[in-house]
């Protein structure tokens, strides 16, 4: 890549980085919002069949009569907490993981490798609805799934990154100085890796807020009532015609989340890979 | 169980769920009253569209082919012995009639002469007991097979006579033969072909789309007045009523929301038909274990749900408020919706005197296709009001019925009853719900020895009025039954009570 292209580039990048923030942030504050303060109880059931968006219902109301922007604000809180959980499982699970693998005897490693491979082809949602079938479906049980499923894909990467890592002239040169394994680890396997896992974990994030939402859908995330955004687009399926916002207000939010992500993770990609730190 | 929905109905909940309620009674009251028609000349060989939700897994209705098998074939390819009309009255059918010995226990059927399987075979005496053996042999999956288990013979006389001894009196036992469809002896692979006497024969089953019958030239009685039907088999609703919008299908057997019928009802090439049902939506305790063995909880817990308004939720205008388990249907049907009315500080006086003035926690098991999950949360936020905390757990059609109907284990869960002339599993101790009233139990065996409908519908009121007083469960409420079609289309049956669907009076113009 030429200089001056790069160049150009550099302010659209940061530009994506602000924007996902914001988008994120909004996510992020109405969530916290949520937990000191609601329009209307969630399991309040005054509001009246289906009302339309307006007074006192800004969003209007749900079949049962419960307010919209209620569940809305709750289901927030519960697209992050699936994301932040489901990374969190995958990063403390896959990395060492990937690490271990990378550092193994070559027949370990291809024990493992062929084990990620087959976890990996193994589709997400499939493997959450066996975990969510093996304990009973909750909000706990589709975070674990997803996270399990996450951890194959967060251990490949950095089995595959450690790999690369370790071939480098820097990693020989400190251990013929005598640098010990812990140290070669924390002072240069990690930071050389660490810029891309992060941007990978972003974008897990984001398909881990999409696979809690599609679990919810199918009935196999946390039981009603619940205000996660997959479960109020399923109750909305039926009225989408008469009214839609119950099921247009729940995606858009999805879209908003997911959509902010990807831009972070896009936006650290440019400021935290080396590679294309050096090209600028 | 009815309103399953179709991903749902997998094989194993096709059969454990057509044994233990869809099939209950595949078939009570025959369709309402029918359409009344509009146009006055119609094409006698139309082609009839039938756009329906749920298809039978197979096309025997003694191996749990579940309710679309009633739907679909019930009075159009297979007959009974006796057919039940609109208002749930038996008439003969393939009987021209029969006689009662004196004490009850001898049943003689004289069978149509002139009546011809599909095949081609004549109908004789030999056919009717094979048929009704097959109902209540050791494999069979029917679930009115209890109903017969007081038969302890069936002679054949001759060709046209059948004779049937009963171990104990059944007043019922007309009745339930009209859900005994009658096969020739001699056919094979039921499942996937059929050889009945009705209006229509099987023309060709396509797993998974749809299942269409012709008119059958032989037919013994009235010919159908249309040419051709069509079952086309759909996964939701939405998808159900695009395909009605677009003409792809002329009518719906049944409506699932009310929300999908403000499109039609506004239509003048629509018709919206408000029927009635049998399917009621219960909360059904464990009236075994704790706390439901307290009459007193189980009264304040109904006396905590606003009924009326969970029914407006989910149905709109639509729907009926029954207080009891008999539907306006059946003979002894009673308005008991002032037995436990909607009062929450009679509820929280209840919950004091039988000392859980705090409220309490229970499991409520809920099968995860709609209305439950709704109405499961609705429930929960109405109890909250008087201290009551529910903990909601999903489930699937088939933990259903091995959790809750086989093993037991729960302690209230929310099911459809989709039969009429129900309310006597009150009188079965062993029935899932666990109701134990010995005085019940009495009534109902009473109600089946009755020499007359006047006594039996007599103590079968009692039987209702007395597991109201005792809240066995709360009937939350009735189903309406909602036919759209086009207005092309009369004749149509209008309650398809207990899924049933009688497609050969359906006129197109």
């Amino acid at each position: 890549m030429s200089a001056p292209a790069t160049r150009q580039t550099r302010p659209r990048r940061s530009w994506t980085l602000v924007t996902g923030c914001v988008l994120a942030g909004l996510i992020v504050a109405v969530g916290l919002l949520s937990l000191a303060w609601v329009p209307y109880a969630p399991d309040d059931t005054s509001g009246g069949r289906l009302m339309p968006p307006g007074l006192p219902h800004l969003l209007g109301t749900d079949k049962l009569g419960r307010d919209l922007l209620t569940q809305l604000m709750i289901g927030a809180r519960i697209a992050l907490e699936s994301g932040v959980g489901a990374v969190a499982i995958g990063a403390v699970l896959g990395v060492p993981l990937g690490l271990a693998a990378g550092f193994a005897s070559r027949w370990l490693d291809d024990l493992v490798a062929a084990l990620l491979d087959i976890l990996i082809a193994f589709p997400t949602l499939l493997l959450a609805m066996l975990v969510v079938a093996a304990r009973s479906a909750s909000l706990g049980s589709a975070v674990i799934a997803i996270g399990l499923a996450m951890t194959a894909v967060v251990a490949r990467l950095t089995r595959v990154l450690v790999k690369r890592v370790l071939t480098q002239d820097y990693i020989t040169a400190a251990r013929t100085s005598g640098t010990s394994w812990p140290r070669v680890i924390t002072g240069h396997v990690l930071p050389n890796i660490w810029g891309t896992l992060a941007v990978n974990l972003a974008l897990q994030f984001g398909l881990a807020v999409l696979a809690e939402a599609s679990l919810s859908f199918l009935g196999l995330g946390a039981p009603p009532p619940n205000e996660s955004w997959g479960r109020m687009l399923q109750e909305a399926q039926a009225t989408v015609l008469t009214a839609p916002t119950g099921a247009i207000a729940p995606g858009v939010l999805l879209v908003v989340l997911v959509v902010g992500v990807n831009m972070i993770a896009d936006g650290l990609r440019d400021t935290l890979d080396p590679t294309r730190r050096r090209s600028r | 169980m009815r309103r399953k929905t179709a991903p749902l109905l997998g094989g194993a909940l096709a059969v454990a769920l057509s044994l233990a309620l869809t099939a209950c009674g595949s078939g009570a009251h025959a369709n309402g009253g029918s359409s009344t028609s509009a146009a006055g000349s119609y094409d006698r060989n139309a082609t009839i569209s039938i756009g329906s939700l749920y298809e039978p897994q197979n096309l025997d209705n003694t191996a749990g082919g579940g309710q679309g098998v009633t739907e679909a074939l019930n009075g159009n390819v297979y007959e009974g012995l006796f057919k039940l009309t609109d208002d749930g009255k038996v008439q003969n059918q393939l009987a021209t009639g029969y006689t009662v010995s004196p004490d009850g226990l001898t049943y003689t059927f004289t069978l149509r002469s002139g009546v011809k399987f599909h095949s081609g075979k004549p109908l004789t005496s030999a056919d009717v007991k094979y048929s009704i053996e097959k109902v209540t042999s050791a494999t069979s999956q029917a679930a009115r097979k209890s109903s017969f288990a007081m038969i302890k013979s069936i002679a054949t006389p001759d060709v046209h006579t059948v004779r049937v001894t009963l171990s104990s009196k059944s007043i019922s036992f007309v009745y339930n033969l009209s859900y005994v469809w009658i096969i020739d002896s001699t056919a094979k692979d039921l499942k996937t072909t059929e050889d009945g006497t009705g209006p229509y024969k099987l023309d060709k089953w396509t797993h998974g789309s749809v299942l269409s019958l012709v008119r059958y030239a032989g037919y013994w009685g009235t010919p159908a007045t249309n040419g051709k039907v069509v079952f086309t088999y759909f996964k939701d609703a939405t998808a159900l009523n695009n395909a009605l919008l677009t003409n792809a299908v002329d009518v719906v057997t049944s409506e699932q929301s009310p929300d999908a019928l403000q499109q039609f009802k506004n239509n003048a090439n629509y018709r919206v038909n408000d029927g009635h049902s049998t399917t009621k939506l219960l909360l059904a305790f464990n009236d075994r274990v704790k706390p439901f063995n307290n009459t007193l909880v189980r009264k304040a817990v109904t006396s905590a749900i606003d009924n009326k308004k969970l029914l407006q939720s989910i149905w709109g205008d639509y729907g009926t408020l029954i207080g009891s388990m008999v539907p306006p249907t059946d003979p002894w049907y009673e308005d008991l919706t002032k037995v436990n009315p909607y009062d929450v500080a009679l509820a929280k006086k209840e919950l004091a005197q039988a000392g859980y003035a705090k409220g309490f926690r229970f499991t409520l098991d809920t099968p995860n296709y709609d209305p439950h999950p709704t109405a499961a949360a609705f429930i929960k936020s109405e109890l909250a009001k008087v201290g009551i905390t529910v903990d909601i757990n999903v489930i699937t059609p088939d933990t259903w019925y091995t959790k809750v109907y086989q093993n037991h284990d729960f302690t209230a869960t929310l099911q459809e009853h989709v039969n009429d002339r129900d309310v006597v599993w009150y009188g079965n101790p062993d029935f899932y719900w666990g109701y134990d009233n010995k005085q019940v139990t009495n009534w109902v065996n009473q109600a089946e020895q009755a020499s007359t409908t006047t006594q039996q519908t007599a103590l079968l009121k009692k039987v209702n009025t007395q597991i109201a007083e005792d809240a066995a469960s709360d009937w939350l409420y009735l189903y309406p039954q909602i036919v759209v079609a086009s207005s092309k289309l009369s004749g149509y049956p209008l309650n398809g009570l207990n899924s049933q669907f009688y497609a050969y009076g359906i006129k197109k113009s």
